[in-house]
């Protein structure tokens, strides 16, 4: 036949060869497959190998963690619920010494999955408060990060003070929120059923979505959208606020400190974890100690939040927005009780 | 010739390669020697235990129907899943229109009509395929916030337009491959008979065009029913989302997994419709290889022909484009151009070694299952069926489905100590490979079809052996339509984001999971950057495909 299909069918037939050449390389590299619990002891004991949900601003920490101490971070980033899946699915051989969230109930719901350790550590339970870890110490956390109302500063003069009150009719068309996919709005609606009921709490997230609200799923992009005249108010991270007054110190909005004569504003945390099949637990907790302690200021700046030693003020920045009760009786249950608040978001239908 | 001959499963798509090289078709050829044999017990056993392997993830999946979730489906009966499905069938009708539309009328403009740039449109036309859907969410949810306000451009409508603008590709290639192939014959038949020119478009052409525009939307009502970025940008809940919903927010793996089958449930109407919309008809034409008339337009007709095909390319790339690339710039500005991974290199190296080997596996496998699968035996094509089913699935289904594999697999400890699947290179390009297999397959199978019977035959008469007329007739036929199926599987894997989130292995950062680490904390400029390299790089596959496609249609016939 043709002899100008001769160097495609060559090419066909070396590309398969290569592919398997490529996936047999692939199979044995060290690279690509994880060694597991005894593969390689000396490049274990002095490597931690992280998988973070948390991924803004971490790569300059682990590396102050490797100067530290000498301990390099191998890291992997993804969502927290996909990264809890491998995490669960890997059992025994996951490669996974750390699992550090951004939220609480993830981190719950993998402890609840048996795939965490207990730690026992002097440091960990001294500097860590007991609101703020696990009963049987099998995650830590690390920061705090607050949900708030926050609100523009050339439109409201009233804004609310209580998550019950962004329902009033007063807001309405004039709110934004968070889409009920993000753990961010679940675990404030957990914390809503906690202090309230299942049932008053969906009388709450009722009132909000008779609100009409906008739903943005980007909580800078709220922020930028009472700034732009979008909504008046909204409820949002603080963190978002220090990274948007970083760019523009007169950004046009202000937090309100909600629940303050009550149980406190809510606060979420981000956490780490000893995995439950960690081939270097020494190495794990070492990391999870040091971000706890000399590296808390770095850890808790690098993103505006609040730390999670009670002995450590915040950043200039962040103590600029005030100084408030936080709801940390919460914290700990908020992982029992997020089916209850995707269920009240759901009856709801808030979007 | 016959038009179409749309297998039309999961992925008919690689047929617009397929067809665009042209040159007899016929139902899958009992005489090729390619895509019937494997007689030996040996063979077939290998195959089939490929097929299996294959199909695994998402057995897994369905395995959870054995023992339905009841309350859930109660819950989720009284609260959310009627507007799922509502929201579902509202985008898919009007994405399916959209594209529908767009696709056949560009076709047609540079098919039927000459007018200046008609030529370059022609290519041009094809190359928002290049362009990720979560991409162009985003660039266009940022550039119409102002105008629109948030509240308007966060609509299920501008969902369908920005989807619209990302898929009509598809059925833009389809119908373009049609009309080439239809004989003016025909329409001046119809014309002697008292048509007009509009009338025998109406009556006549696009009749005759229906099995490619019904191949080419199912495709495109596939790619609406697995998206998970664009609808989330635009506060769509369509199913697929639901099934993240569900699973992510209460850990009810179970649950989750029955929505997804609720998904392939959608899928397969869908294909049936195809199917159905195809009916029975073999289009065939004469020999006669005199193609359309094509009109020569002047003047203001000429000037909004022309004004017409740039403005669908301004609003679908060049806009983007722009944008992106304006975003670059100041990232370049403001040395954003790295992550804490590394590089641009590194991660655009990442992103080209994935897509390399995954599409080569694809491909391999696809001409290992067309060549074994026997398929007029009924559990071969059961096989066939199976191992393509994830592609219509969401990614992010199948990557749990390949992690719930795969983490089994090195449970076993069948593998040397140390070696592990899940977190490996080859488990990442297995799930990629699970996914996106159906595009390669149904490419392969289509081109190997479409070689004639009788060219077979007379090899085989001639005395040349069953492996020479597969490597000297066959392959080198129908490889213009394998080439142009690779191509198209290589466009998606540059794309692809949800599997290689969760599955890469350490020191494998591709371009998307840039894009994602930017995007969910919202920093559009440091998106850019990997943006813009996912679109060159598909930009170069797209130009790869025309070409293949170009040269397919001169040498083939």
């Amino acid at each position: 036949m043709k002899n100008k299909h001769l160097p495609f069918l060559g090419t066909l037939i070396l590309g398969t060869l290569v592919l398997s050449a490529c996936a047999t390389g692939a199979g044995t590299g060290e690279d690509s497959t994880a060694p597991s619990a005894d593969g390689d002891a000396v490049s274990n004991a002095s490597m931690v190998t992280v998988y973070t949900g948390r991924h803004y601003g971490i790569e300059p920490v682990f590396a102050q963690f490797t100067a530290d101490t000498g301990i390099e971070v191998r890291f992997t980033t993804g969502n927290d619920p996909e990264l809890r899946e491998r995490l669960i699915a890997e059992g025994a051989n996951t490669p996974a010494d750390v699992i550090m969230t951004a939220d609480a109930a993830n981190i719950e719901l993998s402890a609840a999955a048996g795939v965490l350790a207990s730690v026992d550590s002097d440091i960990l339970t001294e500097t860590i408060p007991a609101e703020l870890r696990s009963d049987n110490n099998d995650w830590f956390s690390l920061s705090q990060r607050a949900r708030v109302i926050i609100a523009s500063t050339d439109r409201v003069e009233n804004p609310p003070t209580t998550y019950a009150a962004v329902g009033n009719p007063e807001w309405q068309g004039k709110l934004c929120l968070r889409p009920s996919t993000h753990p961010y709005t679940q675990s404030l609606v957990a914390s809503l059923i906690m202090a309230e009921g299942e049932e008053r709490a969906t009388e709450i997230v009722q009132s909000w979505v008779a609100n009409d609200p906008l739903y943005i799923d980007s909580d800078t992009d709220i922020y930028k959208a009472i700034a732009a005249g979008e909504c008046d108010i909204a409820l949002a991270n603080t963190y978002y606020l220090g990274r948007l007054l970083t760019e523009d110190p007169d950004f046009p909005v202000e937090i309100v400190w909600p629940e303050q004569d009550n149980r406190g504003a809510h606060v979420n945390v981000s956490t780490a974890a000893v995995t439950a099949n960690a081939p270097n637990p020494e190495g794990a907790l070492a990391l999870i100690e040091w971000l706890a302690t000399d590296g808390q200021r770095q850890f808790v700046d690098a993103n505006f939040e609040y730390p999670a030693d009670p002995n450590l003020a915040p950043s200039d920045m962040v103590a600029g927005f005030g100084e408030f009760t936080a709801d940390l009786e919460a914290v700990r249950q908020l992982g029992d009780n997020q089916p209850a608040a995707v269920r009240v978001l759901s009856v709801t239908r808030y979007e | 010739m016959a038009i179409m001959n749309t297998n039309a499963d999961a992925s008919a798509r690689a047929n617009a390669a397929a067809t665009a090289g042209d040159g007899p078709a016929s139902r899958p050829s009992t005489t090729s020697v390619i895509g019937m044999r494997a007689r030996s017990w040996s063979a077939t056993a290998v195959i089939s235990l490929v097929a299996v392997v294959l199909s695994v993830p998402l057995l897994v999946i369905g395995w959870s129907i054995i023992d339905p979730s009841t309350e859930v489906w109660q819950d989720l009966w009284a609260t959310r899943l009627p507007g799922m499905i509502g929201e579902t069938a509202l985008l898919l009708v009007l994405v399916l229109a959209g594209t529908l539309v767009l696709g056949t009328a560009l076709a047609w403009l540079v098919t039927a009509y000459q007018f200046p740039g008609r030529r370059i449109l022609g290519w041009l036309l094809v190359t928002p395929l290049a362009i990720p859907g979560y991409v162009l969410g985003f660039v266009w949810l940022d550039t119409l916030q102002e105008p629109l306000g948030a509240r308007g451009v966060r609509s299920i409508w501008m969902c369908a337009v920005v989807l619209t603008i990302t898929l009509y590709p598809y059925v833009y290639l389809f119908a373009r491959a049609a009309f080439r192939e239809q004989s003016q014959r025909a329409i001046d038949v119809a014309r002697s008979l008292g048509c007009s020119r509009r009338a025998a478009f109406w009556r006549v052409v696009l009749p005759m065009a229906r099995p490619s525009l019904a191949a080419g939307v199912a495709l495109v009502g596939m790619e609406v029913l697995t998206d998970i970025g664009t609808v989330r940008l635009f506060n769509v809940s369509t199913i697929a989302d639901g099934v993240l919903r569900v699973w992510f927010g209460t850990g009810n793996r179970d649950a989750a997994a029955e929505l997804a089958l609720l998904l392939i449930g959608v899928t397969i109407v869908l294909i049936a419709a195809e199917r159905l919309a195809r009916g029975r008809a073999r289009f065939t034409q004469s020999g006669s290889r005199a193609g359309l008339h094509v009109e020569r337009l002047r003047g203001v007709r000429a000037a909004a022909a022309s004004a017409i095909g740039w403005s669908a390319f301004t609003i679908a790339v060049a806009l983007p484009l722009f944008r992106l690339i304006t975003w670059s710039v100041e990232a370049q500005r403001t040395n954003q151009t790295a992550t804490v991974s590394g590089d641009f290199g590194f991660h655009l190296a990442s992103s080209l070694q994935v897509t390399a080997v995954a599409t080569l596996a694809c491909l391999g496998f696809g001409l290992l299952l067309v060549a074994g699968l026997n398929r007029r035996r009924a559990g071969a094509s059961w096989l066939g069926r199976l191992a393509t089913l994830g592609y219509t699935v969401p990614g992010p289904v199948v990557a749990i489905g390949v992690l719930i594999t795969l983490a089994s697999v090195d449970r076993l400890g069948w593998l040397p100590e140390g070696w592990l699947l899940v977190g490996s290179f080859v488990g990442l390009i297995y799930a990629l490979v699970v996914r996106f297999l159906a595009v390669a397959y149904h490419g392969v199978e289509a081109s190997i079809a479409k070689v004639s019977p009788s060219v077979v035959a007379s090899a085989r008469t001639l005395g040349a052996g069953r492996l020479r007329v597969a490597t000297r007739i066959e392959l080198p036929l129908a490889g213009a339509g394998i080439i142009a199926a690779s191509v198209l599987v290589a466009i998606d894997t540059v794309k692809e984001l949800p599997i290689t989130l969760i599955l890469r292995p350490f020191g494998i950062e591709t371009l998307p999971v840039w894009v994602w680490q930017a995007t969910s904390e919202s920093l559009w400029v440091q998106a850019a950057v990997p943006s813009l390299a996912i679109v060159s790089v598909g930009m170069l596959l797209v130009a790869v495909l025309l070409w293949t496609l170009e040269r397919g249609a001169e040498t083939v016939s």
